[in-house]
């Protein structure tokens, strides 16, 4: 009762503090230095008609970088763990699917993976990128377990996909170093005609790179969780 | 009017935030977290930041809720058998 | 146009009376197996009629509306058909009392 009293005065005096910095908080319409130069500078320099994508993959490419590899390490962690209690069979048909559920999947399951690949393509263009592409195709990873829980096809091309991907992202990462201005710099390729689909030098390479990695790595995880039976 | 929706759509997630929390059932609790995270898309959406929008509803509400009954089911095996 | 207009409002407006409905009917059925039938099969028709209304408000939406609706008339009957399978296959109750109960599989 006492910790649950200390909390809640806790939340409260939290609560309290940012109620003053929301009051005191003026609502400016401008932008701030870093944001403007983006704005202003973002499609010509990469030739990206969305500017998130010209900060994620190209400014901050870094950064998306280094979570690309929590990801990884965190996918690794999962499959080490579970690894252990792999060696055990499933038994038997593990409650038969359904046949309409298998239609379904067998429909749905390559439209799905084609919105995840339109999603990254065309991470330059529209919303979307790298990251969501890849959870679109992880979500369809789940239905094809759905529907078929005893499938194991695929673990192979997953691991080799997500190697290969994950290679060439910082092998055309330092390309940038030499052939343009700095790590991660997208011009090593022709910028092309601006909103077109093979515009933006390398972004649209790297954000499907990006893509792949992810939705391998995710459907990684769920392969580990899949086969780690009682 | 934008606030006011605003206002309802936070309310309805800090509400399911609460039952994600205090709910004894695990079901229940990550259905609420994905609620949560279902609410906080429609809200990036409103704010224009449909890119965040999609992370989070693929992410957060999509996968993570998968996941979460994925281990959940692996449990309920484990502690019966 | 204006009939156009009027004819969308409508749809949208019995659309959205079925998603009611459908919602009403989750909190109010006695059992899971009704439930079932009031979440997915009234909220299939509402989604469709409330796109179909908004195709005809915005006749220029209409081509992704369609695409919409293809993808629910789908995806809906799946997923009811797989929820009640598992709530067949876990040996949840039907509700007491009811009549035309599912027979025991030999």
């Amino acid at each position: 009762m006492v910790k649950k009293a200390f909390a809640f005065t806790l939340i409260l005096g939290m609560g309290l503090l940012f109620y003053q910095l929301y009051r005191q908080r003026s609502t400016s319409t401008d932008l701030n230095k870093t944001a403007r130069y983006y704005v202003e500078n973002g499609p010509k320099e990469t030739g990206s008609a969305n500017v998130v994508t010209s900060v994620v993959v190209t400014y901050r490419g870094l950064d998306t970088l280094g979570e690309v590899t929590i990801l990884f390490v965190a996918a690794s962690i999962i499959g080490f763990f579970l690894k252990n209690q792999r060696n055990r069979k499933l038994e038997g048909a593990p409650g038969e699917t359904s046949e309409l559920l298998h239609t379904g999947s067998v429909f749905l399951v390559p439209l799905i993976f084609l919105l995840g690949v339109y999603v990254f393509v065309n991470g330059h263009l529209s919303p979307g990128g790298g990251f969501q592409g890849g959870a679109i195709i992880a979500s369809g990873t789940v239905l094809l377990f759905l529907a078929d829980p005893s499938i194991g096809a695929g673990r192979g091309v997953i691991h080799v996909l997500e190697s290969f991907s994950g290679m060439l992202y910082v092998g055309l990462a330092v390309a940038g170093l030499f052939l343009a201005g700095g790590f991660l710099d997208n011009r090593i390729m022709p910028l092309g005609h601006f909103g077109t689909l093979l515009s933006a030098g390398a972004i649209p390479v790297i954000y499907s790179l990006i893509g792949l990695k992810v939705g391998a790595e995710l459907s990684s995880i769920l392969y580990a969780l899949k086969d780690a039976k009682e | 009017m934008l606030l006011a929706l605003l206002a309802i759509l936070i309310v309805v997630m800090l509400a399911a935030a609460v039952l994600a929390l205090e709910h004894g059932k695990l079901l229940i609790g990550v259905i609420a977290a994905g609620l949560v995270s279902l609410i906080a898309s429609v809200i990036y959406v409103i704010l224009a930041a449909p890119d965040v929008a999609m992370t989070e509803a693929a992410i957060g509400s999509g996968l993570s809720t998968i996941m979460f009954l994925y281990v959940i089911s692996r449990l309920k095996g484990d502690t019966h058998g | 146009m204006h009939i156009l207009h009027m004819a969308g409002a409508i749809t949208l407006l019995l659309g959205s009376i079925f998603l009611v409905l459908g919602a009403l009917g989750v909190v109010r059925m006695p059992d899971s197996y009704n439930r079932i039938q009031a979440g997915t099969k009234a909220t299939t028709l509402g989604t469709m009629l409330t796109m179909a209304g908004l195709g005809m408000l915005h006749p220029g939406w209409l081509p992704k509306l369609a695409i919409l609706i293809f993808f629910i008339i789908i995806t809906n009957p799946i997923s009811s058909h797989v929820l009640a399978k598992v709530m067949h296959d876990l040996k949840i109750p039907v509700r007491a009392g009811a009549k035309n109960t599912p027979r025991e599989e030999e």
